[in-house]
């Protein structure tokens, strides 16, 4: 468990400082580097100034008072107390971190001293020198802090011993007010090193952030976006790098851009020319082909009429009926290519034959509704697009949904025409693969959709039905050119 | 981590600069008291005051002998007593503060003369009781200065206000040549002591000045390097020697036993100690005239200022 304490520590520390920002995470580096030198070169001259001038402090004790007792043998020998008295002024006077000087003569009384009236009790008796002593120094725990306090003796202790107590209360200051000095420094310093941070950091994370943000342009398919290099180092390669990127990306998607259009074309042309060489088939098979057939029918009724022979007859009328029938099947084909109505009468009348003919061909109930499309007509191409897609939708619906029941819906709205397959058979899954030539299908009349703008959406899960649903957008405008078979004649 | 450790490096240093604390209870220093009184001694010590003929610490350190067998045949404690001049000596012998007093000539000549000082006994030094002024001049001084006429607009340093050697006689010889000192010399100035004013003639401090002999004598026994530095260029006549005094208000029965034991020193082994530190060969009954060369030349000079 012990290990893991420093990674657990570690992730709370991270938890933290990962979910800042590098502009934050610089500036706290730049602080907190700054703080902890400041406060470590506080803290350590701090105690090696205290050290310095404490050992300096105790010299100056033993000197002040060696000074002291030098000066005052004579004084105390000839008894001139004043003359004590002044000196003991004078040095309290001249040195500044003197506290008390006084002076016990050798019977241990106090003769002369510089507390003014009175004198602390027990200080007489803290400290005292041997006569043979050079000095005898203790530091004394005083209401007023530290003090050094040295005995000296006076002319080997026949007259006496001087007392010079030295205060660090002046060191204390001192100390204070380079430690005061160091702080403030830091302080300044911080705040210095905060605001070129904060410049470091803007002149390092710009870059960064317009990266990010040509990078989500890119993402949402804007590849014009350039960044510039700002500085030439790992970030300005970063940079370059993401320029070479959007070019060849543009590059691409500009050439891909170009083959889609180019098969777009293609495609339109293909249908276009499927479209017309249906057109032309359907027109020859009515025109050429039925008016031949026809015309065997007629010719085969006459010879059924003149014929005298029964059995010449009945076989005439059987040929007569096969013609019937070929005659029957042609037209069906030519309806089933294209459907001379759609050209003539338009999408509405086209579809409700094609429904009728689709009801008449498979056990099957469709629903038609229509609404919004009477009047003008659709552009040509979108109407055989629509007729197309319906068509398949039904032709699969018949073939593969098993479905009793079909509706169609179109209906004009809103600058876009909708048109909606639904049936009610089994169902199949829109995502799984189906039969190729199924999937060509849908592939196809979704193609078509697209070609013209639109877009084709078909939901439908197992056993729940299906529904095809298509939108292509239309002018709400009286199309000019929406003349029959304008498009593909 | 790192860092870490260094910044607890740093404050382990900084608690090693703090000096171990001081067991010793707080004293309050504000906290002011009156002093106890002086405790009075049970018993009155014998006081002996000892003029400042040398410096206040040459004495100490030169009577500590003789005071010490004082103590010892009076059975009594002895307390040396100094003042810076002789005046204030005088004040404390005149109102008995000091039973016995070692003092100059002139303190003598004035003190019998004002309050009756009483000769106690004189010391004998090299068979004499009688002593000289010396007057002195540097040693590197110009060779034709031979006497105190030659150290008109110089400096000079007296002694005591009081000193018959050191202040009366010089003061004499300039009047004999028609003037006063502070006209005479272009500057004076005391010493208070004869051994000071040895040094001040020898440090260049004075052109010159006239003292003791038997300080003078024996300064230079003691620090013959003293002697070298100083020439002597004039020997007063003899002066009766600084005598041992006492108060009046001191008993006859204690001046007879102090008389007996000073003049009893030279045959006692531990006396003749104390007699060899102070310079003297032994104490000697003396008369007052011996002392009337030094009245006639005090008279002669007429009142000094102090």
């Amino acid at each position: 468990m012990k290990s893991q304490l420093p990674f657990h520590w570690f992730e709370r520390f991270w938890s933290v400082a990962g979910a800042v920002s590098v502009r934050t995470k610089i500036l706290g580096i730049i602080l907190g580097l700054v703080l902890l030198l400041g406060l470590g070169v506080t803290v350590q001259v701090r105690a090696t100034l205290i050290q310095t001038m404490d050992a300096q402090l105790e010299d100056q004790a033993v000197s002040v008072a060696r000074d002291l007792a030098a000066r005052a043998t004579d004084l105390i020998l000839v008894n001139d107390l004043y003359a004590l008295h002044q000196l003991l002024n004078e040095t309290q006077a001249n040195n500044a971190n003197v506290r008390y000087a006084f002076v016990v003569d050798a019977k241990g009384q106090v003769i002369a001293h510089t507390f003014g009236d009175g004198f602390p009790g027990d200080l007489l008796t803290a400290n005292a020198a041997a006569s043979d002593d050079h000095h005898h120094t203790i530091i004394l725990n005083t209401d007023e802090g530290k003090v050094w306090d040295t005995a000296v003796p006076i002319f080997d202790g026949r007259a006496g011993t001087a007392r010079v107590g030295l205060s660090e209360a002046g060191i204390r200051q001192t100390v204070n007010a380079v430690t005061g000095q160091l702080l403030l420094t830091t302080v300044l310093v911080s705040v210095i090193g905060v605001t070129a941070a904060a410049f470091l950091t803007w002149i390092l994370t710009r870059p960064i952030l317009q990266l990010a943000q040509a990078a989500q342009a890119v993402g949402r398919g804007d590849l014009s976006q350039r960044v510039p290099r700002w500085a030439d180092d790992e970030i300005g390669d970063l940079a370059e790098s993401f320029n070479t990127m959007t070019a060849a990306l543009a590059k691409a998607e500009e050439e891909r851009a170009e083959r889609e259009q180019l098969r777009a074309r293609y495609v339109s042309g293909v249908i276009a020319a499927q479209e017309d060489e249906r057109k032309r088939i359907a027109r020859e098979l009515h025109d050429s082909t039925s008016q031949s057939l026809t015309s065997l029918l007629v010719g085969m009724r006459a010879l059924s009429d003149t014929c005298d022979s029964l059995a010449m007859r009945q076989h005439a009328e059987e040929l007569r009926s096969v013609a019937a029938q070929a005659l029957d099947e042609v037209h069906n084909l030519a309806l089933q290519l294209r459907p001379s109505v759609l050209d003539d009468l338009g999408l509405p009348a086209a579809l409700e034959r094609y429904v009728a003919d689709c009801q008449r061909r498979y056990p099957l109930h469709i629903d038609l509704a229509m609404r919004g499309l009477s009047g003008c007509r659709l552009p040509a191409e979108v109407e055989t697009a629509l007729y197309r897609i319906v068509q398949e939708g039904l032709t699969n619906v018949a073939r593969h949904a098993q479905a009793s029941t079909a509706s169609v819906m179109l209906e004009r709205r809103d600058g876009a025409v909708r048109a909606i397959v639904e049936d009610d058979g089994r169902g199949f899954d829109p995502e799984a693969a189906g039969r190729a030539e199924e999937r060509l299908g849908l592939y196809g009349i979704r193609e078509r959709a697209e070609l013209l703008g639109g877009r084709l959406t078909i939901e439908s899960e197992p056993g729940r039905g299906a529904s095809l649903f298509v939108e292509i957008p239309v002018s709400d405008s009286p199309n000019p050119g929406a003349k029959a078979g304008h498009a593909y004649v | 981590m790192r860092y870490l450790s260094f910044i607890l490096s740093l404050l382990l240093l900084a608690s090693c600069a703090v000096p171990p604390e001081p067991s010793a209870p707080v004293i309050h220093l504000s906290d002011l008291k009156p002093l106890p009184a002086d405790p009075s001694d049970d018993v009155v010590p014998l006081r002996v005051a000892v003029a400042a003929v040398i410096s206040p610490k040459g004495t100490a350190e030169s009577y500590q002998f003789l005071l010490d067998y004082l103590s010892q045949k009076l059975d009594r404690p002895v307390e040396l007593v100094q003042r810076r001049t002789y005046s204030e000596v005088n004040d404390l012998v005149e109102s008995g503060y000091v039973d016995v007093a070692f003092v100059c000539t002139s303190a003598y000549v004035d003190g019998n003369e004002k309050f009756g000082m009483e000769l106690l006994a004189a010391p004998q030094v090299n068979g004499e009781t009688v002593y000289y002024s010396l007057l002195i001049v540097p040693a590197d001084s110009p060779a034709q200065t031979r006497s105190v006429a030659d150290l008109r607009g110089r400096v000079f340093a007296f002694t005591d206000p009081m000193s018959n050697t050191g202040r009366v006689y010089p003061t004499y010889l300039v009047q004999q040549l028609g003037s006063a000192p502070d006209q005479f010399f272009a500057r004076t100035f005391f010493t208070y002591s004869h051994d000071d004013a040895i040094r001040a003639v020898a440090d260049g401090l004075a052109d010159g000045a006239a003292v003791d002999s038997l300080v003078y004598d024996f300064a230079v026994a003691r620090d013959p390097a003293l002697g070298e530095k100083i020439r002597v260029i004039h020997r007063s006549p003899p002066f009766g020697i600084p005598p041992v005094v006492v108060s009046p208000t001191v008993r006859p029965q204690l001046k007879a036993e102090l008389q007996s034991i000073l003049l009893g020193m030279a045959d006692d082994p531990q006396g003749q100690k104390g007699l060899q530190t102070v310079g003297v060969d032994k104490f000697v009954l003396i008369d007052d005239s011996a002392y009337d060369s030094a009245r006639n030349l005090l008279a002669a000079v007429g009142p000094v200022s102090p």
